[in-house]
């Protein structure tokens, strides 16, 4: 009984230990620099940078004039939520550019979390100065990315992935002009179109713009006139929705019915109830995504009894990897573009950035390599390192173009972003006035292979799609949400103009 | 620590200068003079969400404390003043979702807070004959149904949320304000509800919480207790929300959803849910070590990342629930009677003392 007060005392010692050790490094972090700092290394694109002084580590941060002599850049990923699985891939995404064309060096041969070394763009020395961790919400990215502004110092921010929060980021851009922003991957569309903040900038589609195309093919081959839609109740989802509704109804099509289940839903069967009967309707378009995709088309199979591919389609969230649960009988499923294609579509341009993924790292962790350390070019072949990987292009094409230049806030950088046109791996990226990226985008089928496997096969390319849909959009028309876009007939500028893909190979 | 510490003399000049009181002088005027060498995020960030937590969970703290209710749902109130403060506040022309009815802002304040204390007093009534785990159980469902409120009803909010949300312009661009205004609002609520725990009303409701049986047979409305302390702590938790919406600039269904309600639980929790004082040193441990955990050297090397925080603070949970149930404020109180009576048994093995804002025996039920 003697020892039990020693005991707390010397626990409470430690607790407080602890408590002085975090205040310590609370303390420490203004001005400090994160362990994945630049460190004096050759330049491949530009003459190297003077060595800087080091920094008071309890010094304030300095004036942003003085602190674009250099690049901190800070990364917003998502290490929690439904897409936390991704985090490596899209900070990969954003590094993989000044590792190939800036001379930078990654940290770690197998991990991208470790940032790079030695880049540097026209003079300019490129430091991450932190990696944001989101998990989908807007409160949670608002406070990452306050914290990589505020007390890491960034000055430019590659990120968010995920829709509200990129509104979010958006918003808070508005009222940092010193601080330039570039999406990662996040796809609603009131980020750029609503939003309009002038320091931030879109290098992939939204999500109605990956799914243009669809609707044309669904109406004009598969045959659908009448359709019902399934889609998470959020800005994403409802973008996602929006794409294909505006271009389903301005072909000849009609949705007859909407249902928009809460983000994070696990039991479906009640929203799954409310669509039609399979012999109601033509077919179904589901946008519900992550761990809900599954879980949503279990649902509607126990509740109406049959599933085939040729009645339903989805988007980017529709992956071959649905068979495992669903059965083959998915194949035949058209489901709608991302930021990249799937590997049949092989040329040398795409091969030349899959082997620039596998020179920068030996191996990554990537759900696209099964949570398994796996070659970088699995992570590099999918949308979410490709978002993060164009923004980071843009950037050092654009700062290049300006010689370094980033006073006045980085007015002639922004200048030059906005005109950056980027001939890609997978096509050709511009932007609209918004800031807001033009793309070229695919449709796609989920088909059997030889060996009688469920996998994606690019069925058309569809060239220059922007963000207005021929006018459906604008920043005067209602945003999309449950009711909006109506379903009206209307002319849309790609139509009839996609490229036919056989067997992998674009026919024009 | 416990609401119960004794105080030594009786009157109030006495009762002023205690320890206690000197301690907590002492931390206003630190946290009102840190923005003279703090570093502008560690005040504007780190110490401004430290007073919204720390005013939010202090209302768990009294209502557990004086009440004996441990409540889920006061996250949901500061929620719900943020939600309408978005409502109302949002100019007509502007594209956020929600009302955008475009009030003044201060008129918007009254109104989220009328709000927010009519739902608390509604939700109080429906929840005040219930106690323990059921009254824990039915407080979690409010937060859950609140999610759901929000994200579902689009005209107020849809799951994505109400943005672009600005402060007064008494706050708007002077974040130190918001900061200083938090800091005074933390005192006053920290006072008020030890004054309030002071009158026949908080006697009255630490009787209930110790004997609700007895208090009842004395002539006591248990359940009207109940439902105006669960009133008053929404109300306090709804300006925690006010400033939270303001300082975040938006609110979505996911700001008041499990986690964040757990969240708070466990700012209560790490400071003790016995101390007033304990709410706001959890909130600034909760929050320091958010933001600064992944900062330490090394800490990385043993998988200590940002995506483990929720892991790091389980454990100190965990930590401070098996060698602290009364949290850090348990511990300091520990050490300050192990250094004031070296040798003696600590204050904490003895039975709890009766209430300091209690006068002399009011604790032994005596009605009015």
């Amino acid at each position: 009984m003697r020892n039990k007060p020693t005991i707390r005392r010397l626990l409470s010692l430690v607790g407080i230990l602890a408590a002085f050790a975090l205040l310590a490094a609370s303390c420490g972090d203004d001005g400090e620099e994160a362990a994945t700092t630049t460190t004096a290394a050759p330049a491949t694109t530009a003459a190297p940078a003077e060595p800087e002084p080091e920094p008071d580590p309890m010094e304030e941060p300095e004036p942003m004039e003085e602190m674009d002599a250099v690049v901190h850049l800070g990364i917003l990923g998502e290490c929690e939520g439904a897409f936390g699985a991704f985090h490596e891939d899209v900070v990969a995404g954003a590094s993989l550019p000044f590792i190939t064309f800036a001379g930078g060096a990654s940290n770690s041969p197998t991990s991208a979390l470790e940032g790079f070394s030695g880049a540097v763009v026209a003079g300019v020395p490129i430091e991450v100065v932190g990696i944001g961790c989101g998990d989908d919400t807007p409160d949670r990215i608002i406070q990452e990315v306050r914290k990589i502004v505020e007390q890491d110092g960034a000055n430019v921010v590659i990120g968010p992935l995920s829709g509200d929060e990129s509104i979010a980021v958006a918003n808070y851009a508005k009222d940092h002009p010193d601080v330039t922003f570039l999406n990662g991957i996040a796809g609603a569309q009131e980020t750029t179109m609503v939003v309009q903040a002038p320091n931030f900038f879109r290098f992939n589609g939204d999500g109605a713009q990956w799914n243009a195309g669809l609707g044309d093919i669904l109406h004009n081959v598969a045959g659908w006139d009448t359709a019902a839609v399934i889609a998470d109740d959020y800005s994403f989802g409802w973008t996602s929705t929006a794409g294909f509704i505006a271009e389903f109804c301005a072909v000849g099509g009609d949705v007859v019915s909407r249902v928009f289940p809460p983000l994070g839903t696990t039991d479906y069967s009640s929203y799954v109830q409310q669509l039609p009967d399979p012999d109601e309707v033509d077919g179904y378009f589901w946008a519900v995504g992550g761990s809900g995709t599954n879980a949503s088309l279990e649902a509607f199979l126990s509740a109406k009894g049959d599933l085939t591919g040729d009645q339903h389609a989805g988007n980017l969230f529709f992956s071959p990897a649905l068979a495992a649960a669903l059965g083959t009988d998915i194949a035949g499923a058209y489901v709608g573009g991302f930021a990249s294609l799937p590997g049949d579509v092989s040329t040398p341009a795409i091969e030349e950035y899959l082997a620039s993924a596998d020179a920068a790292w030996d191996s990554l962790v990537s759900p696209m390599s099964g949570m398994e350390a796996g070659s970088p070019r699995a992570a590099a072949a999918f949308g979410f390192f490709y978002g993060y990987y164009s923004s980071a292009l843009a950037f050092i094409m654009a700062l290049e173009e300006v010689g370094g230049d980033l006073s006045d806030n980085h007015a002639a950088l922004r200048a030059a972003l906005a005109g950056v046109e980027i001939d890609g791996p997978y096509g050709k990226i511009t932007l609209d006035e918004n800031r807001q990226a033009i793309v070229d985008t695919s449709v796609q089928q989920l088909v059997l292979n030889d060996a009688g496997e469920v996998v994606s096969q690019t069925v058309a390319l569809i060239p220059a799609v922007d963000q207005s849909f021929g006018g459906t959009f604008s920043p005067t028309t209602p945003p999309p949400d449950r009711e909006n876009p109506t379903c009206e007939a209307r002319d849309l500028p790609w139509v009839g103009n996609a490229v036919p893909v056989v067997d992998g190979v674009p026919q024009g | 620590m416990s609401p119960t510490g004794a105080v030594s003399g009786s009157g109030p000049a006495r009762r002023l200068l205690s320890a206690r009181n000197a301690v907590v002088a002492a931390a206003t005027a630190l946290a009102l003079m840190l923005p003279l060498f703090g570093s502008n995020f560690f005040v504007e960030f780190v110490m401004t969400r430290t007073m919204i937590l720390g005013i939010a969970a202090a209302t768990i703290v009294f209502l557990a404390a004086y009440g004996g209710m441990v409540s889920l749902a006061q996250y949901l109130f500061a929620g719900v003043a943020g939600f309408m403060i978005g409502n109302a506040a949002v100019a007509q022309d502007a594209w956020s979702k929600g009302l955008k009815l475009g009030w003044n802002p201060w008129v918007a304040v009254v109104f989220a807070l009328a709000v927010t204390t009519a739902v608390a007093l509604v939700l109080g009534a429906l929840a005040s004959r219930t106690t323990g785990i059921y009254f824990l159980m039915i407080t979690l469902t409010y937060a859950v149904i609140g999610y759901y409120v929000f994200g579902s009803i689009t005209p107020l909010s849809g799951f994505g949320g109400i943005t672009g949300i600005d402060p007064p312009g008494l706050f708007q661009d002077h974040p130190v304000r918001m900061y200083l205004a938090l800091v005074v609002l933390s005192v006053l609520v920290y006072a008020a509800f030890r004054a309030v725990a002071a009158t026949p009303f908080g006697i009255a409701l630490q009787g209930i919480r110790d004997d609700p049986v007895r208090m009842a047979s004395l002539g006591f409305n248990v359940s009207l207790h109940r439902t105006l302390a669960f009133t008053l702590a929404g109300f306090f938790a709804g300006l925690a929300g006010v400033f939270n919406v303001w300082w975040n600039g938006q609110i979505d269904p996911t700001s008041i959803s499990i986690g964040p309600t757990l969240d708070l639980l466990i700012v209560a929790v790490i400071g003790g849910t016995l101390s007033l004082e304990g709410a706001w040193l959890g909130a600034f441990v909760f929050v320091v070590a958010n933001n600064y955990l992944r900062n330490l050297p090394l800490v990385d090397r043993v998988g200590i990342t940002e995506a483990r925080f929720s892991t790091v603070v389980g454990v100190l949970v965990l930590l401070i629930m098996v060698l602290s149930p009364d949290g850090l404020a348990g511990i300091i109180e520990r050490v300050r009677s192990g250094l004031s009576r070296p040798g003696r048994p600590s204050e904490t093995s003895r039975p709890p003392s009766p209430p300091s804002d209690a006068p002399a025996g009011a604790a032994a039920g005596a009605g009015p």
